[in-house]
């Protein structure tokens, strides 16, 4: 899996391509622990080049999800294809990973 | 009744796969050898089940050089086998492919029983040196491990199949099937059934499909854990108050192995077909009948996160000729969307189908269409008068 990294200053867009499994996760999440460990808690996760995700993949999202918040600051997901919005919708976990449409709006409040 | 080294070598071949390859491999190639094979030795049959330059299968074991392998200590070499009494008239040195050389490596298992051998073989005589032994020594080192990782792992498949129900529940006027098939030995899906006490005194059926994050034994284990604190508190408290409280219990071991869990419950009352049930974010439960589907979900969140959430119930009926049908997300990823899935749910439950026979054609339609995850399927129905002919069947194959 590829992780691209984008410093917008106030915020940091990652943006994994590929598929977000129980191989390519603990990247993802490794990633995510380093940045709000350096001071930079808010995150988007830009999943539009992400063509599938699996159980392992949505744990390094609420992972980060959790570092986030107890350095607080915030994980929030955007771009996500079909099968993400119907995974994240099955397990109800859209409740705490709303997708905004893209990485700007995700991090339009910040 | 303990198992004989030849019954352990019988289960070790027919679960072997491809393992073995990588080994056999670059075995040949440091010892320049036409053929190369792994061994085991069962009652009748030797089976090659990893090899280069021989075919791989069955063949029957009084022709085995291996067999006299097995009784040695250490690497056993034969110069020229037509120069020993004890091989010399094998088909294999006697006819094509006339083979004159053998050196083999006995292996054994982790509870020392040996079970067959690595081995060399060659159409002219030849000897090992002292290194290339101790490289045939240390490649049969190699060979014993993988198949400890493979026993072990097998033993973790066979423990957690012994979890499930294994028997129908005692409980009359309903019928219940249930299967799940691991992607790898043991994998992070379980059902559950239990016969547990309603608010009226009457008797209803609990019922449970969970899922817990990742795959294979570690994700085994939490299931363990689930399984057994749901297990426990449903024994003394209304359904919604069970999961709630198996949340709690389950929360400090969910938060450091950094694990959630998705689970679906019900308890239905055989009676009157009332059905309460919790849905922590599995989501993948329907009540069909030929005619009609209908989903059986809530919004809470799955067990394990971060935030604090509250698991309450929800109501529906179950009338006589629809039937309960909970499935984990193996299954839901072979299809594009959940409509689709929904629907090929349903084509399966004509009436003359058995629930057991519904979970079968789910469970194989899942793994035929290459799901990489567990898969499993839980169909209920109720039956009218008498007592449930209820069957519970569960299989591990890949």
């Amino acid at each position: 899996m590829e992780l691209t990294e984008n410093d917008q200053g106030r915020y940091v867009v990652l943006a994994p391509a590929g598929r977000l499994n129980l191989v390519s996760a603990p990247t993802l999440q490794t990633r995510i622990g380093e940045l709000v460990a350096g001071g930079q808690a808010r995150v988007v996760v830009d999943l539009s080049g992400v063509e599938f995700i699996d159980s392992s993949g949505l744990g390094a999202l609420i992972g980060g999800l959790k570092v986030a918040r107890q350095a607080g600051g915030d994980l929030r997901v955007a771009g996500a294809g079909t099968q993400i919005t119907a995974v994240l919708q099955l397990t109800n976990l859209n409740r705490l990973l709303a997708p905004a449409a893209t990485a700007e709006e995700a991090a339009a409040a910040w | 009744m303990p198992t004989s080294a030849a019954q352990t070598a019988q289960r070790l071949a027919q679960d072997a796969g491809g393992r073995y390859d990588r080994v056999i491999r670059p075995a040949q190639a440091i010892f320049g050898a036409p053929i190369v094979a792994l061994n085991l030795i069962g009652d009748e049959f030797q089976y090659t089940v990893a090899a280069v330059g021989i075919r791989t299968g069955a063949t029957p074991v009084d022709q085995a050089i291996c067999r006299t392998t097995v009784t040695q200590q250490g690497v056993f070499e034969v110069h020229d086998l037509r120069d020993d009494a004890r091989f010399k008239d094998l088909p294999l040195v006697a006819e094509p492919p006339r083979l004159r050389y053998y050196a083999g490596v006995p292996l054994r298992t982790q509870a020392g029983q040996t079970v067959g051998a690595l081995c060399i073989l060659d159409f002219v005589p030849r000897e090992l040196g002292r290194s290339q032994r101790e490289m045939l020594a240390d490649l049969g080192t190699l060979l014993e491990r993988e198949m400890a990782v493979q026993e072990e792992m097998a033993k973790a498949g066979e423990v957690q199949q012994r979890l499930l129900p294994r028997t129908a529940p005692d409980i009359p006027g309903v019928e219940i099937a249930g299967r799940v098939v691991p992607y790898r030995d043991a994998g992070g899906d379980f059902f559950d059934w239990q016969v547990v006490d309603g608010d009226d005194g009457g008797r209803r059926l609990q019922v449970v499909l969970s899922d817990v994050m990742g795959k294979g034994l570690a994700a085994a284990l939490i299931a363990s854990v689930v399984r057994a604190a749901l297990r426990t508190h449903s024994r003394y408290t209304g359904l919604a108050d069970a999961v709630q409280r198996t949340a709690e219990t389950t929360a400090p071991d969910l938060e450091s192995n950094e694990r959630f869990v998705t689970m679906w419950a019900a308890r239905i009352d055989p009676v009157t077909g009332a059905v309460q049930y919790v849905d922590a974010g599995h989501g993948l439960a329907v009540i069909v009948s030929p005619t009609s589907v209908r989903r059986l979900v809530q919004d809470h969140l799955p067990l394990g996160m971060p935030i604090a959430d509250t698991w309450t119930m929800a109501e529906d009926v179950l009338a006589y000729g629809e039937r309960i049908v909970i499935v984990s997300d193996g299954v839901f990823d072979v299809f594009p969307d959940d409509e689709s899935a929904m629907a090929a749910v349903q084509m399966t439950a004509d009436p003359d189908t058995t629930n057991a026979e519904m979970v079968d054609t789910i469970v194989a339609y899942a793994s035929d269409h290459g799901s990489t995850d567990d898969v499993t399927a839980i169909v209920i129905s109720r039956t009218s008068g008498g007592a449930g002919a209820s069957t519970g069947t569960n299989g591990q194959e890949g």
